[in-house]
């Protein structure tokens, strides 16, 4: 096995050790799922037809905003950077490792959902396996790019945790996910379409994949994998 | 002669603060060398580029082998355990692991624990087991005993001793003026960006100046006196107990050590 692969199973290894990941990529969105399932469920009968790509959208953004940028601040932001460079570990082993580390996890809880919510609250499935999952791997995609640029733009705990909470909420209340966007003020609309969540549910829900929905995901990817590279290049 | 490390004119500053104001200093395969000098005086800075982990702003280094770093604040994540992260570093080196290596240096005692669980000694015998791996030829090593106690620094001195029987070459930084003296073959101290002098520790004491101090305990009091001729002073004074009639109960010589010697050379270069 290649330093590049065994560093990926190592990461996936740290990160099931890591009770923090466990806390943001698992136990929050699923007792979140278990509540709010339940509840919008039995308020609002008509939301079985969405709760699985809602509630994909709330665990994605949980893991990928709140549960990813400590591990990189942990890794970039202290002296574990100087002890990989100058032990010819190179930096991106790091960023790539717990990325794909992060998409495995978000991927198993995502898959959770998918089984549970039809068991426990007769949710919906979705009509076309092979496009969900496409648009649910290019979500995550996306929030853990967000993720990572957060991860390696700021530099301590304390500002993470509030500027996170600054993408994790919007994404959370204007995306759609919990109430229909147009019940909201205009501006609050326009202010939901910047977050890709907003992007992200739709493209999730019947007959959403289409270009509309997915140019912005793509861009706001390839804007922040950009902006990681510039980053990883001056923490050089 | 073939220097491991050679350093010439090295300059480096931080915005308008020059730390290093042209460092010249070579050191010989297989010689164990040590940057001294007080806190803020560039050591780390100065390693910091050789290790070509900081860029410097004028000079030139060349280093002639493999290095090994272990650096002064190392760190590695909180959930990884020993065994993993030698792997990790192994591989990256495509390097073989020397288990008798990691036995010398007691990885395997320490093999279940994860990072955040080990004490300062054992991260500090891991950091250089790391910095060994890929069977360097130099090895560099930033306060490699600070923080540790006084069983944890012998160990490591210890190591530090089988390195040099192995041929390589040992750069390292320490305020710990003891643990130079003990192991360092040569070395270098730094005050204000400068070396200010360069050679082996009875060189230093040399240049100093020949300073003894006599400690000597008699059945009528204890007395300490500090002297160039110790011969005359000797006789002197056991001249003067003989006809006072006093006797000598215990008498102890010593030229003063390294770290009395640092600290005199840096007070006349304040003065």
């Amino acid at each position: 096995m290649s330093g590049f692969w065994y560093g990926t199973a190592l990461q996936w290894k740290l990160d099931m050790r890591s009770k923090s990941l466990l806390v943001t990529c698992y136990l929050v969105p699923l007792i979140f799922f278990l509540l709010m399932g339940g509840i919008f469920t039995s308020i609002m009968p008509e939301m079985k037809n969405t709760l699985i790509p809602a509630m994909i959208v709330m665990s994605v953004s949980m893991g990928a905003f709140i549960g990813l940028p400590p591990s990189l601040i942990e890794t970039y932001a202290s002296d574990i950077k100087k002890v990989y460079k100058a032990n010819g570990v190179p930096l991106y082993l790091g960023l790539t490792a717990m990325f794909l580390s992060a998409f495995t996890h978000l991927m198993i809880m995502c898959m959770i959902l998918f089984f549970l919510a039809p068991i426990l609250f007769e949710a919906a499935l979705p009509a076309n396996f092979p496009l969900f999952f496409l648009a649910l791997a290019i979500y995550i995609l996306v929030s853990l790019s967000i993720g990572c640029v957060l991860g390696l733009a700021v530099k301590n705990q304390s500002k993470l945790t509030m500027i996170a909470q600054l993408v994790f909420l919007p994404s959370i209340m204007l995306s759609g996910i919990m109430f229909p966007i147009d019940l909201l003020p205009e501006a609050f609309e326009i202010i939901g379409k910047i977050f890709p969540a907003y992007w992200g549910y739709r493209l999730m829900l019947k007959d959403g994949f289409t270009l509309e929905n997915l140019w912005c995901l793509i861009f706001v990817f390839i804007i922040a994998l950009t902006v990681c590279s510039l980053l990883l290049k001056r923490k050089k | 002669m073939k220097y491991a490390i050679q350093v010439s004119g090295l300059k480096k500053s931080y915005g308008s603060q020059p730390v290093l104001k042209g460092l010249d200093f070579q050191i010989a395969s297989g010689e164990i060398f040590a940057l001294l000098g007080v806190n803020g005086a560039g050591k780390t800075t100065a390693l910091e580029c050789i290790e070509g982990l900081k860029e410097y702003d004028g000079g030139s280094i060349t280093v002639n082998g493999k290095m090994g770093i272990q650096l002064q604040s190392s760190s590695l994540p909180a959930h990884i355990k020993p065994p993993e992260a030698i792997k990790l570093f192994a591989k990256w080196n495509k390097a073989e692991i020397d288990d008798s290596l990691l036995h010398a240096l007691g990885i395997e005692e320490i093999a279940k624990k994860q990072y955040a669980q080990l004490s300062t000694g054992q991260k500090r015998r891991l950091h250089l087991a790391l910095a060994l791996i890929g069977n360097p030829d130099i090895v560099i090593l930033d306060e490699p005993t600070a923080g540790l106690d006084v069983e944890a620094r012998l160990s490591l001195h210890e190591q530090i001793r089988k390195l040099k029987t192995l041929g390589k070459t040992i750069l390292l930084a320490s305020h710990d003026m003891a643990e130079v003296e003990a192991l360092c073959d040569r070395i270098a101290i730094l005050n204000d960006g400068h070396i200010v002098f360069c050679g082996t520790a009875s060189e230093l004491t040399e240049k100093i100046g020949k300073k003894y101090l006599i400690h000597m305990k008699t059945q009528q009091g204890t007395k300490t006196l500090e002297t160039d001729n110790i011969e005359d002073t000797l006789l002197s004074l056991l001249t003067r107990l003989k006809q006072t009639g006093d006797k000598v109960v215990d008498i102890k010589i010593d030229r003063g050590t390294l770290e009395e010697h640092f600290i005199e050379m840096a007070r006349r270069l304040k003065a």
